[in-house]
């Protein structure tokens, strides 16, 4: 090597380093950001009355910071989206790995990950001119935006994570194992389902929690065909009924708020919600690909 | 190669520096160009103005962004923009911050807005009065035979999202009764729709719904409410005519707000808004134009 060569590893080196280093660094100061934010709404409001209250009124006097009706608006059309993206994307994964011919999955692998692609923006659009309208008249719905189509929205947004992760543990799972179970006299279905995805379990979880993150951090979808309103929903049939999660309510109030005002911090405070909800999914997914490395078990 | 490579990299670090130097000295061009932020309502007005400002003095460049009244005022303090739209008057606490920061908002009324109450083009109901829409926007009245609609079923109000100045001026104008009573604001169960665009799409498609739209969002697919005014009297329509003499209860003033008395290309701009050319696109665009012109 020359000097000028080293000279140059010895830059590219320190660059990389430093911007693995700024990846750090700006998450601990986007999360010392939200805390600084968020905190001073606890002097007008109790963490119980925020996070426990029932009424999200920001812009009545006095105004009212309950969160509940958020959170579980959250929760609501987060865990539907999940119910409908974990089945089909494991399946889809699992064909993918282990049924599909060779020229059948060279084509839909990449139809999955074009999925991902697609602006949310698009996804909303569908949601609110197409399939809202169409659900409300087939199943005879008093409106066209409600929980369970952010759920489906989000459902195939969330999916191309999920399959391509899931995918990627499956195809780890040794051959051996396959050989094994086929020889002992299992049929295909039941390798699948008995071995190589129970082997490929942690991977699979990886894939839901990647996919959980995606959904409930996800807003410009949820935005347009959620319906915002901030009630808290009722037990089943609320998937049927409109809710507001935490990131729609920061997109839609935050325009409209004055600087350093109460409600300016209760938006910094569901942004902190935010933050640690996916902060603890992304770290269990993590741990849990981690694992997934060697074969489990 | 690799010297290759050095030399790319200093060739692009260069062109990096030129632009960078270009827009820095882009920004400090002064007077002939001038932004304007806010109101999302004033929006589709503002941007033709500009388009046809433009005509006539293609040397000006006017910057403009939506974003909500509110947005618009906070640029406006922190000097980020010239002119802030506002469909609502600017509130005591921004014009605080504004004096902190060194900004003194002067205020220019630009046109007028009427808010029109729409229904599904099915719902028998064609009057009410503003305190029945208040009992309905705030939850009171949950029912449409409590307000002469019968078999009708629930209400379900539909509203703009916060961050639109229409959300606070139907709040100021129908739901507090102007001010009589501040306790009341919308029930937590509105839909919350970002646009005037999503109310009407929504309304349209829900028979059971009441929601609001600015007179020139209007369209065919709702019917539109005749309104009886705070304390009574005879209904009226939401139509130019009857914003323009004052007749109708649900309409406002569009504002633009500058800091200090405006001057150079921004006195100019508004002088012209504010001109015959400027309202003209003001009634093309369905709102309401100023009485002098």
């Amino acid at each position: 090597m020359s000097s000028a060569q080293r000279a140059w590893e010895w830059i590219v080196g320190k660059v990389m380093q430093l911007s693995g280093a700024m990846a750090i660094v700006f998450v601990i100061l986007i999360f010392a950001f939200l805390l600084r934010e968020a905190l001073p709404l606890l002097r007008s409001a109790s963490l119980r009355e925020t996070l426990f209250g029932d009424t999200w009124l920001p812009t009545s006097e006095p105004p009212k910071f309950g969160m509940l009706p958020l959170l579980l608006g959250s929760l609501y059309v987060t865990v539907g989206a999940l119910a409908i993206s974990v089945p089909l994307g494991l399946a889809t994964a699992a064909f993918i790995s282990e049924v599909a011919p060779r020229r059948i999955r060279e084509i839909l692998k990449p139809m999955v990950e074009v999925l991902a692609t697609i602006p949310s923006v698009v996804f909303g659009f569908l949601g609110l001119l197409l399939v809202g309208p169409w659900l409300m008249e087939v199943m005879d719905l008093p409106l066209p935006v409600f929980a369970g189509l952010g759920s489906l929205m989000l459902a195939f947004m969330a999916m191309p994570t999920i399959v391509s992760v899931a995918e990627d543990a499956i195809r780890s799972v040794p051959m051996a194992l396959r050989e094994n179970s086929l020889a002992l006299g299992a049929t295909r279905w039941q390798t699948i389902r008995r071995v190589v995805i129970p082997a490929a379990r942690s991977g699979i979880i990886a894939g839901t929690l990647l996919g959980l993150g995606r959904a409930i951090g996800e807003t410009m979808t949820v935005l347009m065909v959620t319906g915002n309103a901030a009630v808290i929903p009722g037990r089943l049939v609320g998937i049927l009924r409109p809710v507001r999660t935490l990131t729609a309510t920061i997109a839609g109030e935050m325009g409209e708020t004055a600087y350093a005002t109460p409600h300016y911090h209760a938006l910094f405070m569901i942004g902190l919600i935010l933050f640690v909800i996916t902060f603890i999914t992304n770290t269990i997914a993590d741990v849990a690909v981690r694992r997934s490395g060697g074969p489990a078990r | 190669m690799k010297r290759r490579r050095v030399q790319n990299c200093v060739a692009v670090t260069a062109c990096l520096a030129v632009g960078f130097a270009l827009f820095v000295a882009g920004c400090g061009a002064p007077e002939r160009t001038t932004s304007q932020i806010g109101s999302t309502t004033v929006l589709p007005l503002a941007d033709k103005w500009r388009a046809a400002f433009n005509r006539e003095h293609p040397e000006v460049e006017i910057a403009l962004s939506g974003g909500g009244s509110g947005t618009g005022i906070k640029a406006l303090i922190s000097g980020s923009a010239d002119i802030a739209n506002s469909s609502r008057e600017i509130k005591g606490k921004e014009v605080e911050q504004a004096r902190a920061a060194g900004v003194d908002p002067v205020e220019h009324v630009v046109a007028y807005d009427g808010i029109a109450v729409i229904l599904h083009p099915s719902n028998p109901l064609d009057t009410t009065s503003v305190e029945d829409l208040s009992a309905v926007f705030s939850g009171q009245i949950t029912d449409w035979g409590a307000i002469g609609a019968r078999g009708m079923g629930q209400i379900q109000v539909v509203c703009r999202d916060s961050a639109s100045g229409t959300y606070e001026a139907f709040k100021e104008l129908v739901i507090t009764l102007r001010g009589k009573d501040k306790s009341r604001d919308y029930a937590p169960s509105a839909l919350k729709q970002t646009s005037n665009q999503g109310v009407l799409a929504l309304v349209a498609q829900t028979k059971t719904a009441i929601g609001y739209v600015g007179l020139g969002y209007l369209d065919e697919t709702v019917k539109v409410l005749s309104v009886t005014p705070l304390g009574g009297g005879e209904s009226v329509t939401a139509t130019l005519e009857n914003v323009m003499d004052g007749s109708y209860a649900i309409s406002r003033a569009l504002y633009c707000y500058t800091n200090g008395e405006p001057s150079g290309v921004v006195k100019e701009y508004l002088d012209w808004i504010k001109g015959s050319e400027g309202q003209a696109i003001v009634k093309e665009l369905g709102f309401v134009p100023l009485k002098e012109s």
